[in-house]
């Protein structure tokens, strides 16, 4: 448990600090929603005669996009992003600093396995994802609260808003193998935001590459919130790709940590 | 020149996979304007009369979204992002990495000045930027020109892009400046991408509420914005000379922090 309560110390300070990032983020945007309401009827009318190929573009659902969910929803894509960042840097962060901090040889001469090591620094970056969350949600619904006048279903909403963590265990999964796979990483955030965005511009190949496709490759398309308000449910073919890619990404990064040679420091 | 040419191999491979994510955002998103174009004119005006609030949330405030023109402005914002990232990441790494990756006592031992050092690094981390910006200037160009059906901006286009060399540039010098100001050499990259962000965030601020206007001129996303080159054809030259400014008092103070600095070994 040593290693496991380690971890969660290093990372208490930048938890806060990510944290109170989305919970601000997510009240700045929210506080908008009543001017953005204010002239709903007039915006619904003009929403109405644009062309739907320009709605699809701007990913405007006309039915839901005036409501918290859609406003929320809107937003969400942009959280996720940040959400990702946050994710991905656990994952390639945990165990390459060890490596880049030279600290290496001074854990593994520990009498503690590497199955032992790996899965306490996991369930270490696994518990800030989850602390992340249990700030992020309850802020969300606070301010959802707060701002919206008319009254909107809680489980509803907690399940749009639960996608994040969906989104984070993904990037989780992918940084861990990215960890294990690459040589030496110098800099955990010049290795993650660039695999971040690239698995966002992905994202965007839609138009070129058809809808379709695009969708199974990127976890920023696996939870679209129209589809949750309309469904109340999940997607679950997506739903389980993103836990099982999670996963399988998870489980291979430890099984070559087993066999990785490990430089010692100098 | 032994440490210019070992600067560029260095981060070679970053750097086309910079430029390949840079070509695919351009073409993929102009690829978008295709399916608008194509479903009437009038969605312009429609669209103008949208509440502000409604226009900014989209990111579309004040361009004309059927033109191909238009339609790469909204684009600009996302390309601007992605090579302030670049730019910020390149210039805190080139100054950062010998001490980070502990190899600085190496190269300090060699007969070259601090400064020498310092000279060849910033040059090949900006030769690092052009890359980047050749790459998009092409995309760009060429998407702009197919998707506009025949309607050439190139010039409007050339601006944007000489508008984005620019912003590199300013954000590289802020990397630089970080990584010769900080003490730890992992910090940079986080210093430097956060006042990114900052700046980013301010940008959407005055763009929903023009009572900040007052900070319009600490965000360079406001110097070189899309919609004021759209509308006036060419860079303010307030703002550029703000950002030219900036962008040198910080590669002077790079020098001069870099050649006091107490190297770690």
């Amino acid at each position: 448990m040593n290693i496991y309560f380690q971890e969660l110390r290093f990372y208490r300070r930048s938890t806060i600090i990510w944290a109170a990032v989305f919970a601000l983020g997510i009240f700045g945007y929210l506080s908008l929603f009543t001017t953005f309401t204010k002239d709903v009827e007039v915006s619904k009318r003009l929403l109405d005669s644009i062309p739907v190929a320009l709605r699809t573009a701007l990913s405007i659902r006309l039915d839901t996009f005036f409501t918290i969910f859609g406003f929320f929803g809107y937003l969400l894509t942009y959280l996720w992003l940040v959400g990702a960042i946050q994710a991905m840097n656990l994952g390639v962060g945990v165990l390459s600093k060890e490596i880049s901090g030279e600290t290496a040889d001074f854990l593994l001469t520990k009498p503690v396995s590497r199955f032992k090591v790996f899965s306490s620094k996991f369930m270490a970056v696994f518990t800030v994802i989850v602390l992340t969350n249990l700030v992020f949600m309850p802020a969300a619904y606070t301010a959802a609260r707060l701002f919206s006048a008319d009254a909107f279903d809680t489980k509803l909403f907690l399940m749009i808003a639960g996608t994040m963590f969906f989104v984070q265990i993904f990037f989780l999964g992918v940084g861990f193998l990215v960890s294990v796979v690459v040589p030496k990483i110098k800099s955990v955030l010049a290795c993650s935001l660039p695999i971040v965005f690239g698995f966002f511009v992905v994202g965007l190949l839609d138009s070129l590459i058809g809808t379709e496709p695009v969708k199974y490759l990127t976890p920023f398309k696996y939870f679209d919130p129209n589809y949750i308000i309309t469904n109340g449910a999940y997607d679950w073919k997506y739903l389980i790709v993103d836990v099982g890619v999670a996963a399988f990404c998870t489980v291979l990064a430890f099984f070559i940590y087993q066999r990785k040679e490990i430089k010692a420091g100098a | 020149m032994n440490i210019f040419w070992h600067e560029l191999k260095a981060h070679r491979k970053g750097l086309i996979g910079w430029s390949v994510g840079m070509v695919l955002l351009v073409v993929s998103s102009m690829a978008k304007l295709g399916t608008i174009s194509g479903s009437g004119q009038n969605a312009a005006e429609i669209l103008k009369a949208f509440p502000k609030p409604v226009m900014v949330i989209f990111g579309i405030n004040g361009f004309d979204l059927t033109t191909a023109i238009g339609y790469f402005g909204v684009t600009f914002l996302y390309i601007a992002l992605m090579a302030a990232i670049h730019a910020s990441i390149i210039g805190a790494e080139v100054i950062a990495e010998e001490e980070r990756d502990k190899t600085v006592e190496f190269l300090a031992a060699k007969p070259v000045s601090r400064s020498g050092i310092v000279s060849q690094k910033l040059a090949a981390g900006i030769v690092n930027l052009l890359i980047l910006n050749l790459a998009t200037l092409a995309a760009s160009v060429w998407s702009v020109d197919y998707y506009g059906k025949g309607v050439i901006e190139n010039n409007l286009v050339l601006t944007m892009m000489i508008g984005l060399a620019l912003m590199q540039l300013l954000f590289f010098a802020l990397g630089a400046f970080m990584a010769a100001v900080t003490k730890n050499p992992k910090l940079p990259i986080v210093e430097a991408t956060s006042v990114l962000l900052a700046t980013y965030i301010i940008w959407v601020i005055i763009d929903l509420n023009s009572s900040f206007d007052i900070l319009k001129y600490a965000t360079p996303f406001k110097y070189f914005d899309a919609k004021m080159i759209i509308d006036s054809g060419h860079l303010d030259p307030v703002y550029t000379a703000i950002s030219v400014v900036l962008t040198v008092i910080m590669i002077f103070v790079t020098y001069f922090a870099y050649n006091r600095r107490d190297l770690k070994v």
